[in-house]
């Protein structure tokens, strides 16, 4: 799969979860999720633990407060029913699927590309040139900032102004953690585009290196087409 | 509009704001801070309004695609907050400027400022993001706010009203707090940066 196809297709399944009224057709897309999880021949478990991870907390709050605290559904408040916690629970469960899916399809997707560079992604992006531009440059600050992140948060905790834990000192002075990394970053920006990428003609150079998009494969279009009928099915089962 | 310098202040906002999740997870604080980047951009490009919109936009859009595809899937879907953020801060907190860099700090007014702008910021993406919250999450996105739609709700509340007073009962603070933080790095931000980011002038 290309990256344009995975973007293309990452957005139906996506989509569709968004359109699926009840349960069947939710599992319907869930099972499109798992194949193209599958389709990747890749190990899935990492993407299934990952999507279960992001989902379990927001389930445990949805039950606590819709199935414990509240007791009953939406559609029961919204005409005044009296309601009943199994209805909130098949809410709740409805819901969490739905998210499940969300998180397992982009998962899923990432998984086609397994040992690509960001850089090589982007390159494979059928997007005007400042669009890609602007996704490596983000990218590379982002790694900036992280590394600043990190020296910085050793220097604060090595001198006491902030600690490891929860703290009321990190309340107060995270803050400083925050304007130590931005100044780092900016810095090295200012000292980047003033002088060094000016020298090394870097920007043209990274043109250069994303330039080039990739056509719709077959493959593309297969997965197209699956995503396609997710979404019909959505629609046609609401 | 997109010179080298803009499309690298947008790079950088976008970058902070995916950065700033970080910093909240490591040292564990109790708040969000996920628009800074986004505020901050408009109030570097201003006053080339226009400019610090579109900028201001696409930094915030840059900052929920990709922290949605490592962090949080679910953060793209509050992108029209983002854009709503974006939006309040080049046509409104960009004003404060001279404010907000003025030396010595004038501190009622630049307390003032952050507060208004923060509660108008706060008000705005309360509005965009209640739809949101209900159809995605079911009115609870897993913060303690999911309480205050509880608390709503146990009152005889429909589920959009509910989501909607809880976002207008939080997000004020926590854009108030996101606005002060900006505000305190435009602050920092050295002047050379600022003047790169400004149309280059005819010569006379």
């Amino acid at each position: 799969m290309t990256p344009n196809g995975a973007v293309f297709v990452c957005l139906g399944v996506i989509a569709g979860a968004l359109i699926a009224g009840n349960t069947t057709s939710l599992a319907a897309l869930l099972v499109i999720a798992l194949v193209l999880a599958f389709g990747s021949r890749q190990r899935v478990t990492t993407a299934l633990f990952w999507s279960a991870l992001i989902v379990l907390p927001l389930a445990g709050f949805m039950s606590l407060v819709w199935v414990g605290i509240v007791g009953r559904a939406p559609h029961e408040i919204a005409t005044g029913a009296e309601g009943s916690r199994a209805a909130a629970a098949s809410y709740v469960a409805l819901v969490c699927l739905r998210l499940f899916i969300i998180a397992l399809a982009i998962q899923a997707t990432f998984l086609h590309f397994a040992g690509w560079t960001p850089l090589r992604f982007v390159g494979g992006l059928r997007a005007p040139p400042t669009v890609k531009r602007l996704l490596t440059l983000t990218l590379s600050l982002i790694e900036t900032m992280t590394q600043a992140v990190d020296r910085a948060r050793t220097a604060l905790i090595t001198a006491g102004i902030i600690t490891r834990g929860r703290s009321l000192r990190n309340l107060r002075n995270g803050w400083l953690l925050v304007q130590t990394v931005w100044l780092t970053a900016i810095t090295i920006v200012i000292a980047r585009t003033r002088d060094k990428w000016t020298i090394e003609d870097t920007l043209a150079r990274l043109d250069t290196a994303v330039a080039g998009n990739l056509r719709f494969s077959t493959e593309d279009l297969a997965w197209i087409g699956v995503a396609a009928f997710g979404i019909a099915l959505a629609i046609g089962m609401r | 509009m997109f010179t080298t310098p803009r499309l690298v202040a947008i790079a950088l906002c976008a970058a902070l704001n995916f950065a700033i999740g970080n910093i909240v997870y490591l040292i564990k604080l109790p708040i969000y801070l996920d628009s800074i980047g986004t505020i901050l951009c408009a109030l570097m490009i201003f006053p080339d309004r226009r400019a610090a919109l579109v900028c201001a936009s696409i930094a915030g859009a840059i900052g929920v695609v990709l922290s949605g595809l490592v962090v949080n899937p679910y953060l793209p879907w509050f992108m029209f907050s983002m854009l709503a953020i974006a939006l309040v801060s080049a046509l409104l907190t960009a004003n404060a400027t001279e404010t907000f860099r003025a030396r010595p700090m004038q501190p009622i007014s630049f307390a003032g400022k952050v507060a208004l702008y923060g509660v108008i910021t706060g008000i705005a993406s309360a509005v965009v993001s209640a739809p949101v919250v209900v159809y995605l999450f079911g009115g609870v996105t897993g913060s303690g706010t999911a309480f205050v739609v509880a608390f709503f709700l146990k009152t005889g509340q429909q589920l959009l009203n509910s989501a909607l007073l809880s976002g207008l009962t939080t997000e004020p603070i926590d854009k108030t707090l996101q606005v002060l933080l900006a505000a305190l790095l435009y602050r920092a931000t050295p002047g050379e940066f600022l003047a790169m980011l400004r149309p280059a002038q005819p010569a006379a």
